[in-house]
């Protein structure tokens, strides 16, 4: 269902990069390749998987798996564990923790007080860790600093740096309006995917271009070397397809 | 090779990369080092989350006082022939990250006054900076750095000296970069006009081919280390010990020997 678009952005394997960065750019949606790293973790025995869920709440997620194959409620408690803050703020209002800071802490550090006690209770237990956070845009949307979002970031890719086998995939939408946000993330890893739109325009054939940075690790002193792929997508019901680019055009 | 451009008696260096190189900041750097021989008196923050500890800068100095005056104690010390440690900082979007400007400023000058800091290390990438005065802020580290290496384009970068004397130097150079070497080239006047910004004075003419010139004025990349690596009699300033005024009479002095304030009964 999504084994393509995870073999395009080089994400199938069981041993992923300690960061991801997924970028979208605006007028573009990218939340399907969250689904799909989603179900690949979910699919591997005894990896962990940790959602923080900010774009959408869990039951999103849920859905959008079951249209993909998978039931992530099975795995809901055992190998994956659901930080929902958008569900914990339209049950609790104004009184939520994630609004009104409690014990003086932000926003931003109190997602991280939570994911390390999350990964402090299951990492252990596991033989890979992945943590997804969907997406960085509504921290800033909730009244956080970029620097805040900033600190967030260089905390989670301390974290991927002190475990092994332990995996942060972030994602940004609107970057083209936070490029400098975008660019110190893509500096934290190693794996940039931009989600962009079709410069020509609406097509009914193929939602985007998935453009795709890897900073390669055995980069040398003076230059690092990077490979960048590009691919079209088509987000379908129950499926995303993938183009090679020049394989699809308008036949007149 | 830039090393031999980089590694001068200048203290504080600062590297604005506008490619977007900073996750190889400190290779970079320490690449730059090693080849002058200097790989290993390096000192470096820890990166990260520990810069949001005022105690990491600190320590910093303080360990570089204390190893600076062990090896001191140390005559079998190679490092004994020079003085103190080159110091890499972290990248300048990572500092903003936790610290305020003028922490930053302020941890700077005090590098820069240390005995035991040889050289400042300090990197900044335009495209990384989001701080909303990050413009300021990089023209305050221009105007404290007393080397300013620009990297401009994947062929060429500018180098800005300024020697203790008063002199400012604005060299474009153009440079061939492998993964291991980092070969540079001084560049000639009207050679590469479409890369070069307008803001910046070219100061490397072909001297060779204009016969109407005397002197040879212009310096190969090794005459250019050898005078940054002189230290001119009025740049000695270390040398001099309390101000004393040391007098020789002269065999025509005319001293008087009775006390002139006798009469004031002090």
């Amino acid at each position: 269902m999504a084994a393509s678009v995870l073999l395009a952005c080089g994400l199938n394997e069981q041993k992923l990069p300690g960061f991801v960065h997924i970028s979208e750019e605006s007028n573009v949606d990218g939340s399907f390749l969250i689904s799909c790293i989603l179900g690949q973790r979910l699919r591997i025995s005894n990896a962990g998987t940790l959602l923080v869920c900010l774009q959408n709440h869990y039951q999103h997620y849920f859905n959008a798996g079951m249209r993909l194959g998978y039931n992530s409620n099975i795995f809901l408690g055992k190998t994956f564990n659901v930080i929902d803050v958008l569900s914990d703020m339209a049950r609790h209002g104004l009184s939520s923790k994630w609004l009104r800071s409690p014990d003086g802490l932000t926003l931003t550090e109190q997602l991280v007080k939570d994911i390390r006690e999350q990964l402090e209770k299951n990492y252990p237990n596991r033989s890979s860790y992945t943590i997804l956070i969907d997406n960085l845009s509504i921290l800033i949307n909730l009244g956080a600093s970029k620097q805040q979002v900033q600190q967030f970031c260089l905390d989670l890719a301390d974290l991927a740096k002190a475990h092994d086998n332990l995996t942060v995939i972030t994602k940004l939408s609107n970057s083209d309006i936070h490029p400098l946000t975008d660019n110190i993330f893509f500096k934290l890893g190693n794996v940039r995917i931009q989600v962009l739109r079709l410069k020509s325009g609406v097509f009914r054939e193929v939602d985007g271009k998935l453009l795709i940075e890897r900073v390669l690790d055995d980069e040398g002193s003076y230059s690092c070397e990077q490979t960048r792929k590009e691919v079209l997508y088509k987000v379908n019901d129950r499926n995303v397809k993938i183009f090679n680019l020049f394989l699809i055009g308008v036949k007149v | 090779m830039l090393s031999n451009l980089i590694v001068t008696n200048q203290k504080v260096v600062l590297i604005i990369d506008q490619l977007n190189r900073d996750r190889i900041a400190l290779k970079f750097i320490t690449s730059l080092l090693s080849e002058q021989g200097e790989g290993n008196d390096i000192k470096a923050l820890p990166i990260g989350t520990q810069l949001k500890h005022v105690a990491s800068f600190e320590a910093l100095l303080r360990d570089c006082a204390n190893n600076a005056n062990n090896q001191q104690t140390n005559p079998t010390d190679p490092i004994t022939t020079k003085t103190g440690y080159n110091v890499i900082l972290p990248t300048l979007a990572d500092l903003l990250c936790y610290q305020t400007p003028a922490f930053i400023f302020d941890y700077l000058n005090k590098l820069r006054q240390s005995e035991h800091v040889r050289r400042v290390f300090l990197w900044a990438s335009p495209m990384h900076l989001q701080h909303p005065d990050a413009d300021y802020i990089l023209a305050g580290c221009e105007y404290l750095a007393e080397l300013v290496l620009r990297l401009e384009t994947d062929s060429t970068l500018s180098l800005i000296s300024r020697k203790p004397g008063g002199g400012v130097t604005n060299k474009r150079y153009k440079c061939q970069v492998s993964k291991t070497e980092f070969q540079v080239k001084p560049l000639t006047e009207g050679a590469d006009t479409t890369t070069s910004p307008a803001t910046t004075i070219q100061e490397t003419p072909d001297n060779a081919s204009d016969p109407g010139r005397t002197f040879k004025i212009e310096l190969d990349e090794d005459e250019v280390v050898a005078r940054n690596a002189l230290t001119l009699p009025y740049e000695r300033t270390s040398e001099a010990e309390d101000g004393n005024i040391i007098y020789t009479p002269d065999a025509n002095d005319d001293f008087d020997e009775e006390d002139p304030d006798e009469d004031l009964l002090i």
